[in-house]
């Protein structure tokens, strides 16, 4: 059905969305339509003639049932009133069965419009029935007895389950409480939640030897008693440094400079020499020689650098194209590589080596020569010209007549 | 003797701020009215980041919320460990928690006395803890050094707290450790100028060594022996000095090791 023009737009009607818990806005052409709905369902369901299969429960219940569907929506109540009435099944209460003999003396007739709407106000009056609940039935006294054991085993259950919960939980709060206490017992503080494995713990008793300990300590005692000794002597000695090299004369004094130099020299003298690019690890800035390092450090620290040599290495870089010619190898093949290699390459002057080395066309021969005869190393540059005289002309004399010209 | 306290400052009850929820007040630096240590916070003794995970940890916000002087020692008695932070999350040990909180209270000299040699008697860590606090809170170096020497001679053992894992250290090594090291339990000690310039400044006696009388023996046997052969023990053998500086000139000693220990 085209968009009713009730809106007076060219735009679609959007369905309005459903939200739960809002009540639904009323659009006056859904509301048209779903109240035709609702008429063509109901002539349809009353129209429909009740069947005659024995699968059915019974006549009485599905003439109830059609009185339900018209009191209600169409589609849903269906389902919805068998099932309630397959649940009572064998069970009928008092204005159910009256309802159902009415509906039975005159299920069959054709009117079933006067029915539908005889049937909407009685069944209207009970609608206690449409809901599964059991209706209490009356029970004599002699039966009453019989059934009487039964009520109270609800109740009891009710009690026993709660019971049963009770314990549980109190089971529970048991084996945490006894579980806190074994944790403190164990002197695992509640605040501390890390676990400490005993096995890396220390054992800090004392008296577990004492004459072992008293030695220790003795020992320890003695240490701190040198190393203070030790500190004094130091101070003393630098101080007589001081005192000699000051009485010492100038001469003395450049004497020992120049032999420690030496002794240096010949220091470094033993270990190797850096090759042609050699990747450069440097020691760094902290090498203090103090008393307290490893030997595993000094001997690191004392490496000779220069002179090591290492399983990658490659060796003499000189063979090696200018493409590979860098300091570390690692970067090879890698992107952003600047094409800088050291400050001698990249040097653009000329430091007075050109002049002595022989031209570049020298030995060629005189057919491979550039045309302008020794102009391979000179100024490229394009406006290149010699300084040359000055071009007179004619009409040129007379501009600074006024002043003799001195030339 | 209140050497802890500028001169002529009266500590209020209400400029305590031992009770405040947590220290972030004694923190603030515009707001701190209580005591200075040389001239700052005490707090600021720790660095930030030390601070940051002390006031964090549960230990302090459970443990040591409230807590005066006396309480304070209900909780050390049951310290087990000494140590800074450990771990990958530089979880502050109990230890350095107790210590900022007697940073925080600053308590007067003669509880401090009291913790060291009293209550240390009976409880090593208490000692341990005592004498960090001594440490980092005095300011007089004579102070530090005759307050902290004593105990050099007790030689008690104390479970330390390292990142990686434990260690077994002593009271004595502890203590040796505040006065010649730069950084103890995650803390940076302030500058404690080395005893020999004191002594030169002649504000300290050279340090008398609790081994005494031993360390004379000692000295007296590698003087003999050092005219003859050479000997591995080079203990006590100095260059031509037989007792050096850091000995004492036959002075009575008693036992001052003995009356350290409370065994």
């Amino acid at each position: 059905m085209p968009p009713l023009p009730s809106r007076m737009t060219k735009n679609r009607a959007q369905p309005t969305r459903y939200r739960p818990g809002k009540a639904e806005a009323d659009d006056p052409a859904s509301d048209e339509e779903s109240s035709e709905e609702e008429e063509d369902a109901r002539p349809v369901a009353a129209k429909a003639p009740p069947p005659k299969a024995t699968s059915f429960p019974s006549q009485k219940k599905l003439a109830v049932d059609l009185s339900k569907a018209g009191q209600q929506s169409a589609s849903a109540t269906k389902t919805q009133a068998k099932a309630p009435h397959e649940d009572l099944e064998g069970f009928v209460t008092a204005s159910e069965s009256s309802v159902s003999e009415g509906e039975g003396g005159s299920g069959s007739s054709d009117e079933e419009g006067r029915e539908e709407s005889s049937e909407e106000e009685e069944s209207s009056s009970d609608d206690e029935a449409a809901k599964p609940m059991l209706a209490p039935k009356f029970i004599s006294k002699a039966k009453r007895t019989q059934q009487a054991p039964t009520t109270p085993t609800d109740s009891d259950k009710a009690g026993d389950e709660e019971r049963l919960r009770r314990e549980k939980a109190d089971a529970l709060l048991q084996a945490q409480l006894e579980r806190e206490a074994a944790a403190r017992a164990a002197g695992k503080k509640y605040w501390d939640d890390d676990d400490i494995n005993p096995e890396d713990e220390v054992d800090d008793t004392d008296d577990l030897d004492p004459e072992a300990e008293r030695a220790a300590w003795k020992l320890r005692e003695l240490k701190r008693v040198k190393r203070d000794r030790e500190t004094i002597e130091e101070k003393e000695r630098e101080r007589e440094e001081i005192e000699r090299r000051r009485n010492m004369s100038v001469e003395e004094r450049e004497e020992e400079d120049r032999r420690y130099i030496e002794a240096q020299k010949e220091d470094r003298e033993g270990k190797g020499k850096m090759g042609y690019m050699q990747k450069y690890f440097h020691k760094g800035a902290f090498d203090f020689n103090g008393e307290g390092q490893d030997e595993e450090v000094k001997r690191a620290l004392n490496r000779d650098l220069a002179g090591a040599r290492f399983v990658d290495d490659t060796g003499d870089k000189q063979v090696l194209p200018e493409y590979m010619r860098m300091r570390d190898m690692t970067r090879l093949g890698k992107k952003g590589r600047t094409k800088y290699k050291d400050l001698k390459d990249e040097d653009t002057g000329r430091w007075g080596v050109d002049m002595r080395r022989k031209r570049e066309f020298e030995g060629v021969d005189e057919r491979f020569r550039p045309d302008d005869g020794y102009s391979g190393n000179q100024r490229t540059g394009a406006n290149d010209v010699a300084v040359g005289e000055r071009r007179r002309r004619d009409d040129d004399s007379g501009r600074d007549g006024k002043r003799t010209r001195y030339d | 003797m209140r050497a802890i306290y500028p001169a002529g400052k009266q500590l209020l009850p209400t400029t305590n701020m031992a009770h405040q929820a947590d220290a972030r007040r004694a923190l603030d630096e515009r707001g701190y009215t209580g005591a200075l240590i040389r001239g700052d916070n005490p707090l600021k003794l720790f660095e930030k980041a030390v601070r940051d995970r002390i006031v964090d940890s549960y230990y302090w916000k459970e443990q040591c919320f409230g807590l005066n002087a006396a309480t304070l020692l209900d909780r050390a008695v049951e310290l087990n460990f000494i140590g800074g932070t450990y771990g990958v999350a530089q979880k502050p040990t109990p230890f350095l928690c107790l210590a900022f909180k007697l940073l925080q209270l600053t308590p007067d000299r003669e509880i401090i006395e009291f913790y060291l040699q009293q209550g240390g008697e009976e409880f090593k860590y208490l000692r341990a803890l005592a004498a960090f606090y001594v440490r980092l809170a005095l300011e007089k170096d004579e102070e530090v050094y005759s307050t902290l020497e004593p105990f050099l001679g007790d030689y008690r053992k104390l479970k330390r707290r390292t990142r990686e894992g434990w260690q077994i250290t002593y009271v004595d090594q502890f203590v040796d450790d505040l006065l010649t090291k730069s950084r103890v339990c995650a803390t940076t000690l302030p500058k404690l100028n080395p005893r020999l310039f004191l002594e030169d400044e002649d504000r300290l006696e050279p340090r008398v060594s609790a081994l005494g009388e031993e360390l004379e023996e000692l000295d007296n046997d590698d003087g003999e022996r050092a005219n003859g052969q050479s000997d591995d023990n080079d203990e006590g053998r100095m260059n031509g000095h037989v007792d050096g500086n850091g000995l004492a000139d036959s002075q009575p000693e008693d036992r001052s090791d003995d009356s350290m220990n409370g065994d």
